[in-house]
């Protein structure tokens, strides 16, 4: 593993052909632990957009936040922390709806006792 | 009187066997089941033996319960009853075949049905006009030939589309393929019937030497396909897959690709049979793939096993 294109900042790698080379196994694997702790780091500290709390989370997480930055792209350390705020929302969303579905249950279920007395 | 109620209360327990659910069928094929009424199927179906006296004492007072008292005249016949029953023509072993056709049959159509549904959805996409997914293209392939629709035919193709700087489905997705690759390769004793390909969506940095070590590292038996700008694009249009890929792309510039998470399964024909997705796991989609290609070998269509 000699390479990592985004961390040294420089020219990124390229193919002989005019490619651009994408990370292999390895470094997306180096990239997707650094996410992993970064984002346990905001679990700890009750931050959930990346994005918008930078500041917070660059102050609290500072460790992770290098390392997840320095493993991995700068578009892809965007998209993780967009994804990770898709993804409560999404959560909480399901959760509400599932909630919701229950509450009409009952209700439907008190009605049809009502009616049958 | 004796061996009709025996034969109903054999037709209550294959019923029972039979009328499985979800198998609406076995109702069409065997009507005369609808001649034992709906409580005595019950009554005889609880009744497990009914050759013990007291099962089918209870069943004659079931089958009796409009008057309360001839059931129990009858009653006193039971030891002439449970006699002559034994040497009736419908013995165990009569029966047992009659559930084991019975099963058979069910069996039998419920693998029918299920592959006649298949292709009821396979011929969907057939037929008068164009083909919903997929068409004609024209893009080259890792040693720079020219590749196009053309080629798919004679297969059953598996058709992905990515891009080699994609953060997380993409490896997961390539993933999930190179199990699939090697279930349908091991249930097809690796004819080459089945041809799975990767369309990059990103053409300015996939490049054939990109996309051959990207693919090594998933599966040796993905193709990798590239070209233009103009041809990805429109090979995307034919297989309806959104492309938002950048034109203008400045060297060293960091970008991702939107893309369709979805596999497409295509015939020989080059026709779109079926969609793989995220939900679905290696075995739920090898299965599926299968069940494809083994119903286009049972009749005899013609492949390219080359």
């Amino acid at each position: 593993m000699g390479w990592l294109p985004w961390s040294s900042g420089g020219e990124p790698n390229k193919a002989s052909d005019g490619g651009r080379i994408a990370p292999d196994r390895t470094s997306r694997k180096r990239c997707w632990e650094g996410r992993d702790i970064f984002f346990a780091c905001l679990d700890r500290n009750d931050i959930l957009d990346g994005i918008k709390d930078d500041k917070e989370a660059r102050r609290k997480c500072a460790k992770e936040v290098e390392e997840f930055e320095a493993a991995c792209s700068a578009t892809w350390v965007k998209y993780f922390k967009e994804k990770r705020v898709m993804e409560y929302n999404r959560d909480q969303t399901i959760a509400r709806i599932k909630k919701e579905d229950a509450a009409t249950v009952q209700e439907l279920k008190s009605q049809g006792r009502s009616t049958s007395n | 009187m004796s061996s009709s109620l025996r034969m109903a209360g054999l037709f209550g327990q294959a019923a029972r066997v039979i009328s499985v659910p979800e198998f609406s069928q076995s109702h069409r094929i065997l009507p005369f089941l609808r001649s034992t009424s709906r409580s005595q199927c019950r009554a005889y179906s609880q009744a497990q033996r009914p050759r013990s006296t007291q099962n089918i004492k209870s069943a004659l007072e079931l089958r009796n319960n409009f008057s309360t008292s001839a059931s129990y005249a009858r009653a006193k016949t039971m030891g002439q009853l449970k006699q002559r029953n034994s040497t009736g023509p419908f013995s165990w072993k009569a029966a047992l075949l009659f559930v084991l056709t019975g099963a058979g049959m069910m069996i039998y159509f419920r693998v029918e049905k299920a592959r006649l549904e298949r292709k009821r959805i396979a011929e969907m996409s057939k037929g008068v006009g164009k083909p919903k997914v997929g068409g004609p293209f024209t893009l080259k392939d890792l040693d720079g030939k020219e590749f196009t629709a053309e080629d798919l035919k004679g297969k059953y193709s598996f058709v992905y589309f990515g891009f080699t700087h994609c953060p997380d489905i993409c490896p997961d997705e390539l993933d999930k393929m190179a199990e699939i690759i090697d279930k349908v390769k091991e249930a097809t004793k690796d004819d080459k019937v089945f041809l799975p390909v990767f369309i990059t969506c990103d053409p300015a940095r996939d490049s054939p030497e990109v996309l051959r070590e990207y693919l090594k590292e998933f599966h040796p038996g993905i193709v990798g396909l590239t070209g233009t700008y103009e041809q990805v694009k429109n090979v995307c249009k034919q297989y309806r897959v959104y492309f938002s890929t950048p034109r203008d792309v400045k060297p060293g510039e960091d970008y991702l690709v939107d893309h369709s998470i979805y596999f497409y399964l295509m015939d020989p024909d080059n026709d779109f049979v079926e969609c793989i997705g995220r939900q679905d796991t290696p075995e739920s989609a090898s299965r599926v793939i299968l069940e494809h290609i083994n119903d286009w070998k049972r009749e005899g269509k013609p492949l390219k096993l080359e």
